[in-house]
């Protein structure tokens, strides 16, 4: 009995210390975010040129060279849905249904998930290994003895055209999934496309805007904070680097994850108690 | 704020019961008292392994320590933001005993940095500058390239001018005559003195290993042992003072 109470204790424990491990990480997270906006704000030397200049490079690399992947999996996936949607509701009679059901699937869930994950895949994992290899490289602590701060330097302009790229790629993935989505499946349906369009119309509400500016954004924000984290986290040899990459690519998952489906829950929940259902 | 106000006076510095340690190591430092002779080239020495690099950072304020004070004109710099410590950090040059070059610019572009993003002096100025310094030390076919396709030597070189654009008040500089080739050294110690005349540079703290390179200056010796700092004045006669 005394063995039994033993395990439960050390299980307790183990649990314990990784509910605090984990809060702890995302208090330091969310400290990087104040010190790199605190950081951008009072540095009176970094000029203007400078930061845009950086925000335009992480705009390039983030959202204009995505635009390939990111146009065939939003094709796909609207066909996909398209299809499926189409087959399903004709069987159940409510093919005027269709824009809602696409609105939801694709503009609330769908969009910010996979292009989180592409973000995540690409940029996430390249901004990480850069910072991780900058630290190894002492280029961090070569701007810290120029005086450049390398939070208002490196990161804050990696976040914000980071939250800009995601907020664009996730507009032209849900444009190009409903769209293109559509065009792509002609051949295969006969729906007629001013129906559809007036469908989508009536499905789009002004919580989906909502929907679409937290979701991205916040991802957009949580990936490069999070890689960034990762990367500043680099003690001093470069074996570190694939390491801290590997763990911003699974840290921005869940984060990126679960922070959806918290809002996702958040939405519904509210929307019951509009209905008086909760 | 003008630019000349940004940059601040350093006069004094001192240690006052200092502690540093890097994670999960014995102590560098070891409730020191110690107060740094200005306006000198301080040879920084040590056995392998003692942190003459480690206290040489902490004087930049790269590395902050565990306990204790750090004056500088007696102000404790320990307890101040990055921001705070901007103005004394403007008058610090720190060198890399390796790495620490930027991988994305140029050699010109390293050199440019500090001086093109404090605005120290203006661009046309700052770019003077840098070209000068490239001319004196022949690099200009370097110049336009990234420090992946330099030569070792020319990268621990700009590393060391990229400290010495910015012609600070203080130099610290870890192992500067390692890999840097018996030319390059001697012009180097030709362009430190020559700052040194003009006004530059008035307190110098290195750390090395080489007698001849060192044997290039008027030195004060500092000696750092199992956590204590000590200073050894260079007259015969005189036995090593702890203070």
């Amino acid at each position: 009995m005394a063995n039994l109470w033993a395990q439960i204790d050390a299980r307790v424990c183990l649990l314990g210390r990784a509910i605090t491990r984990n809060i702890e990480y995302t208090l330091r997270v969310i400290l990087m975010v104040y010190l790199a906006l605190r950081a951008a704000v009072l540095d009176r030397a970094q000029g203007f040129r400078t930061i845009v200049s950086v925000i335009s490079a992480q705009i390039y690399f983030t959202g204009w060279q995505a635009l390939p992947l990111v146009s065939v999996l939003a094709l796909t996936t609207g066909s996909v849905l398209v299809l499926q949607s189409m087959a399903n509701l004709s069987l159940l009679g409510g093919t005027q249904m269709i824009g809602s059901f696409l609105i939801v699937m694709v503009i609330r869930e769908a969009g910010p998930l996979l292009v989180a994950l592409v973000v995540i895949a690409r940029s996430g994992t390249a901004v990480a290994s850069e910072i991780g290899n900058m630290r190894a490289n002492r280029e961090i602590e070569a701007l810290e003895s120029m005086g450049i701060n390398p939070l208002s330097f490196i990161v804050f302009p990696r976040v914000l055209g980071g939250v800009i790229s995601v907020l664009c790629l996730a507009f032209y993935f849900n444009v190009l999934a409903l769209i293109g989505g559509f065009f792509l499946t002609k051949f295969l349906q006969d729906m007629p496309f001013s129906f559809y369009l007036d469908s989508l119309a009536r499905g789009f509400a002004k919580e989906d805007v909502f929907i679409f500016v937290a979701k991205n954004g916040f991802s957009g924000m949580i990936i490069f904070v999070v890689s960034c984290y990762q990367g500043l986290s680099v003690k001093k040899s470069p074996h570190e680097v694939p390491q801290v990459t590997t763990q911003a690519v699974v840290n921005s998952v869940i984060y990126v994850t679960v922070f959806n489906l918290t809002v996702t829950a958040l939405f519904y929940l509210n929307q019951l108690q509009t209905l008086g259902v909760v | 704020m003008s630019a000349e106000n940004l940059v601040a006076k350093i006069e004094s510095m001192k240690f006052e019961g200092l502690t540093f340690a890097h994670e999960g190591q014995d102590p560098i430092l070891r409730n020191t008292d110690f107060e740094f002779p200005m306006n000198e080239v301080v040879w920084v020495k040590g056995v392998e392994g003692q942190g003459k690099s480690s206290l040489l950072q902490v004087l930049a304020g790269l590395l902050i320590p565990q306990s204790g004070f750090f004056y500088i004109n007696d102000q404790n710099v320990l307890d101040m933001s990055f921001e705070e410590f901007l103005p004394y950090r403007l008058a610090i040059g720190y060198t890399f005993d390796y790495g620490g070059l930027i991988s994305n610019r140029t050699v010109y572009d390293n050199l440019m940095l500090p001086l093109a993003y404090h605005k120290l002096v203006s661009l046309t100025d700052a770019a003077e500058r840098v070209e000068e310094i490239i001319k004196i030390f022949d690099i200009q076919k370097y110049a336009h390239e990234r420090p992946a396709h330099i030569p070792g030597r020319v990268r621990k070189l700009t590393c060391l001018l990229r400290a010495l654009v910015m012609r600070p008040q203080m130099l610290l500089m870890d192992d500067p005559s390692v890999g840097l080739g018996q030319d390059t050294l001697y012009t180097f110690v030709d362009y430190i003195h020559r700052l040194r005349e003009e006004g530059h540079l008035k307190h110098i703290f290195m750390s090395s290993y080489d007698e001849k390179y060192m044997s290039l200056f008027n030195y004060q010796i500092i000696h750092i042992d199992e956590g204590q700092i000590y200073l050894q004045t260079v007259e015969k006669d005189k036995k090593v003072v702890h203070l």
